[in-house]
């Protein structure tokens, strides 16, 4: 009973598995076909978009950018959101509901309406556009989703190890650099991996709160006006190789650390 | 893992530690950082304080500035003011959504669809989370479920033409077919709300994953054992026991999914038919061909925003008696 | 002056570059070498990008270019800023002028600036939309036009001379549209005004108007495919052979055709609208000077127009700008004189009007 479960739940896994990857598959290939624009048939294939990209200081440029951006912004969501999920998780307090709920804020507001309120707030701040502006805009959006995820983790901690520390002697927030962090750090690692991601992959906040340079799925915005080129599936398979090098590096991390504090 | 150990060993692990590494005892018996400490934890309260000053800042100025900004946007007879002009403030951006049956539709239709996906997407991808949190070793579960979240790193619009090929009359599906000769004319797979919701459970499927995964990750496995040694068959124990204990994570899945889901633009524009237009589109009519309407459009958003929290707050309730009435 | 031209087209294949502004350092010589910046909004390969290296280099002013995809964004970006905005010059369409001249956003152009205006056809420079309240307000880079495109191999010709036929039951299913462009457009093919002007004393008659046009969307809504909204889509449902024809710019629609895809455009006979991509300078522009020396300089030379068209697929207007295109390129950038005869312009007049009519009943076609 329970292996033809497990089997059937694979399968299920699999099938989603290949749901997920074949509009990816997809575009990959799209990125080396010769033609100006992606679609079946492919008559010829070539690798002139790669080479017109790496020679492109402008577009290789706007990785770093982008890449700047999402790091900065993630660091910043992780700092608060941690902090947050601290305030918030297994403490009970007058304006509770209203405070979680001023803190999961963010991540609701749809897309544009987020990116306008935050131009218009910008302007009233005096905040100039460009990128510390966009940075400030991903970072506030991304907040909830480091909190919600720590917090989510936090609930897991036996309280009785901390009163344990405590009983010991340690201080609060030596219990908390000792017991607490580490034990956060997994979730903390992934919420990052997430909102690099989230950063990374936004359009309306970056296009509204962006300057003169522009940010990766800006300028594909842009380029998208002259066509559905498969130079635009070029520039996304290498961000994707980029990201999911980036992620898998993060799981051999957070897997070494894990055993290590197993040791 | 370490956290699963009994508390017992950690004991001895945080007597190891001091003894082990100079820093942390340093740190404590250092004079300033006593000081500060005992300043910072003289009282609960003060405690609290310390803590909580800084983060409720935060979202006093950053989480709520915009929304109040947006707010007022909403208010104004026009925006942006024409310098020296004064500022009116007015209800009628609201009226217009009540009075015109023309905004309804769209905005039921996008209530109806969050609604349809968010189950979709709850079905779709809980037997992933379950195999994942349970069938597959502890080992492997980061990796495998860090597969599943790669393609979400393809941008929304180079993935959603991607799904244009895949469906399109001369799409990678209709082409298989024709090759297997299931079909001879192609199948229009596009521009329908089949179309629509493959490529919105796209997007949602990751929030739903997620908070999923960690509540059944959460959940012991000598539960079920208990379960089934009591002669539970698997369906029983998935209901009685897997279900409620992670009806938590399906109501935060389900919360945040419908929620984001109220707002997607990009995707339902491109992968829609003329009969599937969402009130996103609407409102963002209001900011793109008339830049003299942001404040119907502000309006129209806030009333978008309030109907789903709305809902989601009924949903929330009603989750919470579910809880409630399976924990009795 | 025509052996200057030959040779210089010589160069340009040999060199097999599209980037026109190589060849003419002349333009700058009247400018000072400055220095600065100079600050634009607009669309990805509206400056070519060679003339943007020559043009820093010859005159020490960096152009910072800030790539946009829409009418409706530039506005409400530089509404944002104003009345202090950080933008130089922005790329309005020349029937969108109005909007951002009631809210003081455009400053007027003075023309007697430019010393290379003259190298504009007049047919655009001059036109009756390009002059409102007494002045210029941008100069005319490219021009489009609404029309009706249609695979070659599953539509003929003659069936895509009428706009009918994108209504028709034989091609059910396989037809797309912008809906606000239509209803201008099926404004004119039930006999009236669709720019509005003609009615802009009688609020009542407009009403009827768009009412009817709106009616008809709606009971033909059961036939089309798709309403959509940007160029990249109508191109990719022709390549999915979603569609069999559809209305499109003719922008997005050479692009196809010069990627040799089957694919042919028409202006019906019942007529269409054209527009014109300007370059306007902004109401308190922090570099005003360097963005007259920037238009001036990107005025100077057709080779300059003939890579925007060559980029973009909309038609230059600059003149004699298609000496310096390929076969394919000039089929896929000009109309027989017959179809032209059927296209008039946007007019602005009676925007205010006429979108307070019609975006609602968008919505309502839409809703439907």
């Amino acid at each position: 009973m329970n292996r033809s479960n497990r089997i059937v739940l694979a399968c299920v896994y699999w099938a989603f598995v290949l749901y997920v990857f074949v509009p990816l598959i997809l575009m990959i290939l799209m990125g080396f076909k010769d033609s100006k624009f992606i679609g079946f048939p492919i008559r010829s294939w070539t690798l002139d978009w790669y080479y017109s990209i790496f020679s492109d200081a402008e577009i290789l440029y706007t990785f770093g950018y982008s890449m700047l951006i999402a790091i900065l912004s993630t660091l910043i969501s992780v700092i608060i959101g941690t902090w947050l999920a601290l305030l918030l998780e297994g403490r009970k307090f007058w304006g509770w509901a209203v405070t979680f709920g001023l803190m999961v804020l963010p991540a609701l507001v749809p897309g544009i309406i987020s990116a306008i309120a935050f131009r218009i707030y910008a302007r009233w701040l005096g905040i100039e556009p460009g990128m510390g502006a966009i940075i400030w805009a991903h970072a506030v959006h991304n907040v909830p989703f480091v909190s919600l995820v720590v917090m989510a983790r936090l609930s897991t901690l036996p309280k009785s190890q901390t009163e344990a520390a405590r009983d010991l002697g340690a201080d609060p927030l030596v219990a908390f650099l000792r017991i607490t962090l580490p034990y956060l750090v997994p979730s903390i690692l992934g919420a990052s991996i997430f909102c690099m991601l989230l950063s990374f992959d936004d359009f309306v906040r970056s296009f509204f709160l962006g300057g003169y340079e522009e940010t990766l799925p800006v300028l594909i915005f842009a380029m998208l006006r002259s066509g559905m080129s498969p130079e635009i599936n070029a520039i996304a398979t290498i961000a994707l190789v980029l990201t999911a090098a980036i992620g898998i590096w993060a799981e051999r991390f957070t897997r070494r650390t894990n055993k290590e504090s197993q040791l | 893992m370490s956290h699963d150990d009994s508390p017992r060993k950690n004991h001895n692990d945080i007597v190891q530690y001091s003894a082990t590494r100079p820093f942390w005892g340093r740190l404590t018996n250092w004079q300033p950082y006593r000081l500060l400490l005992t300043f910072a934890t003289a009282s609960p309260r003060r405690q609290f304080i310390i803590l909580a000053a800084f983060p409720l800042l935060w979202l006093l100025t950053q989480h709520l500035g915009p929304m109040i900004q947006m707010a007022r946007v909403s208010l104004l007879e026009s925006y942006p003011v024409a310098q020296g002009a004064p500022q009116n403030f007015t209800l009628d951006n609201y009226i217009r959504f009540f009075g015109d049956h023309i905004f309804w539709m769209p905005f039921f239709r996008t209530l109806t669809f969050a609604a349809v996906f968010t189950f979709c997407t709850l079905i779709l991808t809980y037997p992933v989370a379950y195999f994942l949190a349970r069938h597959v070793s502890r080992h492997n579960q980061m990796l495998m479920l860090l597969i599943l979240l790669i393609p979400f790193w393809v941008g929304e619009i180079v993935r959603t033409y991607a799904i244009m090929i895949l469906l399109g009359n001369t799409g990678a599906v209709n082409l298989a077919l024709k090759w297997l000769g299931l079909i001879e004319r192609p199948i229009p797979f596009m521009y329908t709300s089949f179309s629509m919701g493959l490529g919105i459970v796209y997007l949602t499927a990751l929030y739903m994953l997620l908070p999923l995964y960690s509540a059944l990750e959460k959940l012991p496995k000598s539960y079920t054992e208990v379960a089934a040694d009591l002669g539970a068959g698997a369906w029983t124990r998935f209901r009685r026991v897997t279900l409620p204990l992670t009806i938590e994570g399906i109501s935060s899945g389900c919360t945040l999914v419908f929620l984001i889901s109220t707002g997607f633009y990009a995707t339902p524009v491109l992968l829609g038919g003329p009969s599937t237009t969402v009130f996103a589109e609407t409102i963002a009519g209001f900011f793109h061909y008339a830049g003299d309407e942001w404040p119907t459009g502000a309006a129209f958003a806030v009333i978008m925003f309030a109907a789903a929290l709305f809902i989601t707050g009924l949903f929330q309730k009603l989750m919470k008696a579910l809880r409630r009435g399976d924990t009795k | 002056m025509t052996k200057f031209t030959f040779n210089r087209r010589r160069f340009m294949s040999t060199t097999a570059m599209t980037g026109a502004a190589l060849a003419s350092p002349v333009y700058l010589r009247s400018a000072s070498a400055a220095g600065g910046e100079v600050n634009i909004w607009t669309y990805n390969d509206f400056v070519p990008k060679s003339f943007k290296k020559q043009f820093e280099a010859e005159t020490g002013i960096k152009v910072n270019i800030r790539l946009v995809d829409d009418q409706g964004k530039q506005f409400n970006l530089l509404a944002a800023e104003a009345p202090n905005p950080t933008v130089d010059i922005m790329t309005v369409a020349g029937h969108r002028f109005l909007q951002f001249i009631d809210n003081e956003l455009l400053a007027p152009l003075d023309t007697d600036r430019l010393s290379n205006w003259g190298n504009i056809n007049p047919t655009f420079s001059e036109s009756d939309w390009a002059t409102i309240n007494g002045h210029k307000w941008g100069a005319p880079i490219l021009s489009g036009m609404e029309i009706l495109a249609y695979n070659t191999e599953l539509v003929s010709q003659e069936e895509a001379m009428t706009w009918n036929t994108l209504f028709s039951e034989k091609y059910s299913g396989q037809t797309a549209y912008i809906i606000q462009d239509m209803m201008s457009i099926v404004m004119l093919m039930l006999g009236y005004d669709g720019n509005m002007v003609a009615y802009m004393d009688n609020p009542d008659k407009a009403a009827a108007i768009v009412e009817e046009a709106k009616q008809f969307l709606i009971s033909k809504k059961s036939l089309v495919r798709k309403y959509y909204d940007s160029g990249a889509e109508v191109q990719q449902m022709f390549v999915n052979q979603d569609i069999a024809l559809g209305h499109s710019w003719n922008g997005p629609a050479a692009a196809l055709i010069n990627d040799g895809f089957p694919l042919g455009m028409t202006i019906p006979n019942e007529g269409s609208y054209g527009f014109v991509y300007t370059y306007n300078v902004a109401n308190n522009a922090p570099n005003a000077d360097n963005a007259y020396t920037f238009l001036n300089a990107i005025l100077a030379s057709p080779e300059i127009g003939a890579s925007m068209t060559k980029a973009s697929g909309f038609i230059s207007t600059y003149k004699d700008a298609s000496n310096y295109l390929t076969d394919l390129e000039k089929q896929s950038t000009s109309f027989p004189e017959e179809q032209i005869a059927n296209l008039q312009f946007f007019r602005a007049e009676a925007n205010k009007m006429k979108y307070g009519l019609v975006d609602p009943a968008v919505e309502a076609v839409k809703a439907a």
